[in-house]
């Protein structure tokens, strides 16, 4: 999956940004870069179910590997 | 991976509620003071335009004049003006005001989000793909993320 940004900018001017397929913690990286770009201050931040999904996989991968080396 | 963000321009307050309160006993009539989340002059300026109020802009003040009702904005030490309103004003028609205030300083604050974003995107490595107009009126923009930052 290609790295994308999503940003909505509402009509109060609020911002609402979303990062997709961006590798372990890159997507944390361009919470900085979206602040820069939008003169603007992160309020709030959460993990999507993405997230969790593709660090569960790194997990399960992880403990296949554990299992291998007995 | 992902992550989702809530960003709130430097223009706007973040944490802020409109809210009146009056003094009476003017000879002009009850001032009513009401708190916004504003925090830019020029956008404040051209908002006020918007609602068709006569503006006049200095560096900590500026007022606006309506049919029957004169305000007056100050810029807090916070940063955030609050409005003064004096003559065929109450306290429900002074939030009124600020709240037509807040909807047109809203779009001047969207209309400087985006200008800025496509303006800077190119330069932080992100090519737009798409933009479209939402139902209620926010405007998305996808990127493609075309080199990756270290911040």
């Amino acid at each position: 999956m290609s790295a994308q940004i999503t940003v909505v900018v509402a009509a109060d001017g609020t911002v609402h940004a979303e990062t997709h397929g961006l590798p372990g913690p890159a997507c944390l990286d361009y919470i900085a870069v979206l602040e820069d770009l939008l003169d603007a201050t992160t309020v709030s931040s959460a993990y999507t179910a993405d997230f969790h999904h593709a660090r569960s996989t790194v997990e399960a991968a992880e403990v296949v590997r554990d299992v291998d080396r007995r | 991976m992902s992550v989702s963000l809530l960003l709130v321009p430097v223009a706007l307050a973040a944490a802020a509620a409109i809210q009146a309160r009056a003094s009476g006993g003017e000879a002009k009539g009850t001032i009513c003071t009401v708190s916004t989340r504003m925090r830019d002059s020029a956008l404040l300026a051209t908002a006020l335009r918007e609602t068709g109020a006569v503006v006049t802009a200095a560096t900590d003040v500026v007022d606006a004049a309506w049919q029957g009702v004169e305000g007056r904005f100050t810029r807090g030490a916070d940063g955030v003006w609050t409005a003064h309103f004096r003559g065929d004003v109450d306290e429900t028609r002074a939030v009124e005001i600020v709240q037509r205030l807040d909807a047109a300083y809203g779009r001047q604050v969207q209309a400087a989000v985006l200008d800025r974003l496509r303006d800077r995107a190119p330069a932080a490595g992100l090519r737009l793909e798409s933009e479209t107009v939402t139902d209620d009126a926010a405007v998305r923009l996808v990127f493609a993320v075309e080199r990756q930052e270290r911040a």
